[in-house]
């Protein structure tokens, strides 16, 4: 509001307003951030992402269809609905993107669904994980300029992002998401492939313990939308028959475990904690020492109305992430360090004048970082690992941060004059090809 | 800010829906519903892009219409007109279709004119933007230019583009024309701001699109839009709320926290009211779109509330939704599926009086008699005339009135209602027969009328001829002028008084009846033809289509991924159920209901949630200091959620200990509410608060223009927009 709006008083009410029409045209950048769970989009300079839909699609067989030989379902509710032979698939494999075709399409749902009608308007940012291969950056830019048509784009690590998000030039970045735990070293806003690391102990991980779990105890997971209504009770010898809906068709075995994972979130949320020392969890649950703390119980309910109060044995899936060997579902091959155990290695791998910044700056994010208390247990574990240097961890406080840190290092990255200058323009995509990505973006 | 700012009465406020999009000029003193309704459609012009709102017809060879001035033109070869001659009641032209659409165009000429006329007078500058086209088509005119005839039709829907999809803006030049329309309807002052509600669809590069469109075109000095979930949050004032919109053909559904949209988490299904009407259209596929949607509309449909039983079908335990799209509910109960097309026994219930009258009339005693005899045998069964009396959900099988809108009403003079005059046979198939067969003969059968030329309804005045006026309102119908609509109810005032003679103990109960159909009648417009539509037990299944459950599903989606967990048991503790879909009777308590059957954590279990620890362990912390013996792990115990809530009822004090931890919370919701109607709007409370969306625009028109005047960017202002262009939409 540099000037005085025009308003009324000023000019009689049949007088027309001067007509100083809007002449230039300054689109906004748009971030896209895929995950394995969620891809999230926005414009740049926001604070949040404006949209967040599935990673996950559904697929309808249809031997018509020549691309996919199936009818693609995209998003939050056709995923969510029941299809007869709606099959449930991912994109994403190893953290980056194993189905183009399909990762194209849902990226274009993402950004067509509310944010723009326009796709071919926007410079685009995009993050890519750290072990993303040169094959998949060029096809990332071969798709953002020949599929979306974008003027500008950019490639840049989620790991810079996050420090970014956290206003750190400098910090060692670990991201706690869906598939993949990673530790990434970011040096005065390079990320350093040396000293990075990860491991698949992370949200998904969780899920499939939790979903074992219940199963070893007899719980029937019968997700809500299969079910007709719920009869609580809490005895599991005298279950009540599970008032099922019939849809004529049983729903791909996929689907029911998109389904399940609702309220495996749930419990994830609400029920699940971690325990908050390095070594000191029984080794045994069943069978506790006299001398052993107490510990509440917390109860949760079922879809289908089954009540029950877990004690201990709400720590175990989240102790699995810290010592896979108690994993309730036994990991097949060879047993995965813990995570606090992969922070010490890549500090160990780093050069020794900059450790002590590294550990000075550990910044936490990522879904699976909500756990609850899972951010003491790092703190101790990494307290116990290296007791002399001061170890201090930063999590931002706020959910949205956690879970969007690296769309919004992106989103402040893109929004920031500066970063106009490394924009790859459509023209040197056109002179260079594909391979304009390794020159301009390392 | 210099200036007095914006008035009240110098706002316009604009909420398109996908159905209607809703339109006021100024904020009234006490809050109103909205004023004005345009049906949020257009329909192409005669040239390439452009839109009318209503639909223009081109006179063909030999059709004649009428003219404002009582002439009637008829059109010659290439559309010209060749000849015009005064109408008498002598001479009544024989009539096409066309023809007679004419008289349902008189009035919009008038009102198109004097439009036109005040928009000349008070914006002659605007008038050379180019966007005062649509007028010039009003009505039926003769123009230099193009000799043809044209003539506007207000019914037809035929060609209609419907501007906005599931909310979506379809069509773009339609939507700009539909708000130019209303601008121009409205024709407010130059310092008139704008208030836009927008749909939680649009795309940003939509709003940037309107908002261009607004200023450039309008000329308005300041431009707001306020979102959709917003608007009815604000209507029902609460800071945390879960707001279900359920649309025409959609449904959004939004968690406000803090008075913010959770934009993320915030959805649209596919499901609205037209997806009831699709299913009920699925269960009764007899009838046609229209009579399924005054079905929907009428008050016999309802959704039950759970454990009352759908007449006639035994089991209580009923399946509310069985699958999303397949049906699976039809034909549960054994006696269910009356059939009342087939039977015309069932017809005459319903019509009663006046059927008698054409069954007399037309020497069809015997038949009637043996209908009567087979009534009476259904007594047995529970659906004798007596059950009239039973509540609607009481009754297996319920009547409604179809208002039909007929566009091949006969060109009138106004004077002549002579209703008697329709065949009986016609009458006796009225339910039978879809709107498009009955098109065709109704000319036919007028014709006849025409031909016959009919005294007035009081010269025949034995009781039952004139009984059959109330039933089948052909007369009042092919009366295009309001006088006949104000002599049409006289006329069936003394119908009625003309019934009560009659013996047979059947027509008091029909004569309430009939009352509640003559009440219709006088709302009703001319041109109109009303038939009554007998259905069974389908018409409590409207929303067993899987409305419910998605919406459930949908809303339960939303408030789980909201990402302040603590505050989410507040967004369930106010549901607030919106828009018109979900007036049909009974859908806001069924929709909770499913809500709160399937995701509300059992209350039994509730209290356990309020807290993490039981009150009597303190806190184990990192050193191990408090650490209390170990209580019991058991989980198995029956009755463990109660012990717990027991034990654990009034500590909290433990939270604030997890410094790096965001507080864990706690399962839910365990009590889902809907939230408190605003009680002070005493206009809104007649008219329902499905609408409530547009008490929100007006709160919030004047909080952003009259109360704020700009202070906090609650509107874009011309100069924000010269500087910033349409991108300032976003920055308010």
């Amino acid at each position: 509001m540099a000037s005085t709006p025009q308003m009324t008083g000023v000019l009689p009410p049949t007088t027309k307003p001067a007509e100083l029409e809007y002449g230039g045209d300054e689109v906004s950048a748009l971030v896209l951030d895929p995950g394995t769970n969620t891809t999230r989009c926005g414009f740049a300079g926001e604070d949040t992402p404006k949209t967040c839909v599935p990673t996950y699609y559904g697929i309808v067989p249809d031997p018509e269809d020549q691309k996919y030989s199936g009818k693609l379902k995209i998003g939050e509710n056709p995923i969510n609905s029941v299809v007869d032979g709606m099959e449930i698939r991912n994109p994403m494999s190893d953290g980056i993107v194993e189905n183009w075709e399909v990762a194209t399409e849902i990226w274009r749902h993402c950004i067509e669904y509310r944010l723009s009608s326009k796709i071919e308007e926007h410079p685009l940012l995009v993050t890519e994980p750290i072990w993303n291969p040169l094959k998949k950056r060029e096809k990332t830019t071969e798709i953002v300029f020949e599929d979306f048509g974008a003027p500008a784009y950019f490639l840049v690590k989620s790991a810079v992002c996050q420090s970014f998000a956290n206003s750190k030039p400098s910090a060692l970045v670990v991201d706690m998401g869906h598939a993949y735990t990673s530790v990434t070293p970011v040096i005065d806003g390079i990320p350093l492939r040396k000293g990075s690391e990860r491991t698949t102990l992370a949200g998904q991980h969780l899920t499939n313990q939790l979903r074992h779990q219940f199963s070893e105890l007899g719980i029937r997971m019968a997700p809500w939308l299969t079910l007709k209504n719920k009869t609580p009770y809490s005895d599991l010898a005298a279950a009540p028959p599970l008032r099922t809906k019939d849809f004529g068709f049983h729903p791909h075995q996929s689907f029911l475990d998109l389904q399940q994972d609702r309220f495996i979130h749930e419990f994830k949320e609400c029920v699940s904690e971690t325990w908050p020392e390095a070594k000191t969890f029984p080794a045994d649950i069943n069978n506790l020492p006299d001398n052993f703390r107490g510990i509440a119980d917390k109860a949760f309910e079922f879809p289908d109305g089954y009540q029950r109060r877990f004690g201990i044995d709400r720590f175990l899936a989240p102790e699995s992430l810290f010592n896979p060997s108690v994993s309730p579902k036994a990991i097949t091959g060879d047993l995965p360090k813990g995570i606090a155990e992969m922070i010490k290695d890549s500090i160990d791998h780093l050069d020794a004048d900059i450790r002590a910044n590294m550990l000075n700056n550990i910044v936490v994010v990522g879904g699976t970082s909500l756990l609850y208390r899972i951010n003491e247990r790092l703190n101790h574990e990494l307290m116990t690992m290296f007791p002399g240097p001061r170890v201090k961890i930063h999590s931002p406080g706020q959910i949205p941060e956690r879970k969007y840190s690296a769309w919004l290092g992106g989103s402040i990255l893109a929004s920031c004059g500066a970063f106009h200058q490394l924009w790859i323009s459509k023209q040197e995509y056109d002179e260079v090809g594909a391979n304009i990505i390794e020159r301009r973006a390392k | 800010m210099v200036g007095p700012g914006f008035r009240d009465d110098h706002i316009l406020l604009i909420a398109p829906g996908s159905r209607s999009t809703l339109a006021q000029l100024g904020l009234p003193e006490s809050f109103t519903p909205a004023k004005l309704r345009f049906p949020t459609r257009m329909f192409p012009g005669l040239e390439e892009g452009q839109y009318l709102p209503n639909k223009v017809h081109e006179l063909k060879e030999g059709e004649e219409m009428l003219l404002r001035n009582g002439e009637v033109m008829t059109a010659g070869p290439n559309g010209k007109p060749i000849k015009k001659r005064k109408v008498d009641s002598a001479s009544k032209p024989s009539t096409t279709t066309q023809t007679s659409e004419s008289g349902a165009a008189k009035p919009t000429d008038g009102k198109g004119d004097t439009t036109m006329a005040d928009a000349t007078d008070d914006r002659e500058e605007n008038e050379d933007e180019g966007g005062d086209d649509d007028e010039e088509m009003n009505g039926a005119k003769e123009e230099g230019a193009n000799p043809k005839l044209f003539y506007e039709d207000d019914d037809d829907e035929e060609g209609a583009v419907w501007c906005l999809e599931q909310g979506r803006i379809a069509n773009w030049e339609a939507f700009f024309a539909l708000l130019l329309h209303i601008h121009e309807t409205l024709n407010p002052t130059f310092h008139t701001p704008i208030l836009m509600i927008s749909q939680p669809c649009w795309t940003c590069t939509d709003k940037e699109r309107i908002c261009q469109f607004i200023f450039e075109k309008l000329k308005t000095p300041g431009f707001g839009m306020m979102d959709s979930a917003a608007a009815i949050n604000a209507a029902y004032n609460v800071q945390n709320s879960l707001v279900i919109d359920v649309g025409y053909d959609k449904t959004d559904i939004t968690a406000l926290i803090d008075w913010n949209i959770q934009e993320v988490n915030r959805t649209t299904i596919p499901f609205g009211g037209n997806s009831m009407n699709k299913h009920l259209h699925k269960l009764l596929p007899e009838l046609t779109e229209d009579e399924i949607d005054q079905l929907k509309r009428s008050n016999i449909c309802e959704i039950l509330p759970a454990g009352v039983p759908i007449p006639g079908e035994e089991d209580l335990d009923r399946d509310e939704v069985v699958r999303p799209v397949e049906p699976t509910t039809i034909g549960m109960g054994g006696v269910t599926q009356p059939k009342a097309l087939d039977e015309e026994g069932d017809e005459e219930e319903e019509e009663g009086v006046t059927n008698i009258a054409a069954i007399v009339a037309s020497g069809k005693t015997q038949e009637y008699l043996a209908k009567k005899e087979k009534e009476k045998a259904d007594k047995k069964a529970g659906l004798a005339a007596g059950e009239k009396r039973l509540p609607n959900y009481k009754r297996e099988n319920n009547s409604f009135l179809y208002v039909e809108k007929v566009q091949d009403s006969v060109l009138e003079n106004g004077k002549t209602d002579h209703p008697a005059e329709i065949p009986d046979g016609e009458r006796m198939d009225v339910d039978v027969a879809p709107t498009t067969t009955e098109e065709p003969k109704t000319v036919e059968e007028s014709s006849i009328s025409n031909g016959a030329d009919a005294p007035p309804p009081a010269a025949s005045s034995e009781d039952k001829q004139p009984e059959a006026t109330t039933i089948d309102t052909e007369g009042s119908k092919a009366v295009p002028d309001t006088e006949a609509n104000k002599t049409g109810p006289s006329l069936m005032e003394s119908m009625f008084s003309g019934t009560k003679d009659d013996d047979d103990a059947k027509r008091a109960q029909e004569k309430a009846l009939r009352r509640e159909e003559k009440k219709r009648q006088e709302a009703a417009q001319s041109g109109e033809r009303r038939k009554e539509i007998e259905v069974g037990t389908e018409r409590f299944k409207a929303a067993e289509g899987g409305i419910l459950e998605a919406i459930a599903d949908a809303a339960h989606r939303v408030v789980s991924s909201a990402d302040n967990y603590n505050l989410r048991s507040e967004c369930w503790n106010s549901v607030i159920i919106a828009g018109g879909g979900c007036r049909v009777k009974g859908f806001k308590d069924a929709l909770l209901n499913t809500i709160v059957a399937k995701y509300q954590v059992s209350p039994s279990s509730g209290t356990i949630f309020t807290s993490e620890l039981p009150s009597n362990i303190p806190t184990p912390s990192g050193t191990g200091t408090n650490t209390p013996q170990p209580s019991a792990f058991s989980s198995q115990q029956p009755n463990a959620l109660l012990l717990q809530a027991a034990a654990n009822n009034a500590a909290l004090a433990a939270a604030g200990q997890h410094h790096l931890s965001i507080p864990q919370p706690n399962q839910g919701p365990t009590s889902i509410k809907v939230a408190k109607i605003p009680e002070y709007f005493p206009e809104w409370k007649d008219h329902g608060f499905d609408e409530c969306m547009f008490l929100g625009a007006q709160l919030g028109a004047k909080i952003y223009f009259v109360t704020d005047q700009g202070a906090n960017k609650g509107f874009v202002t011309r100069a924000d927009y010269n500087s910033q262009g349409p991108q300032a939409i976003h920055n308010i």
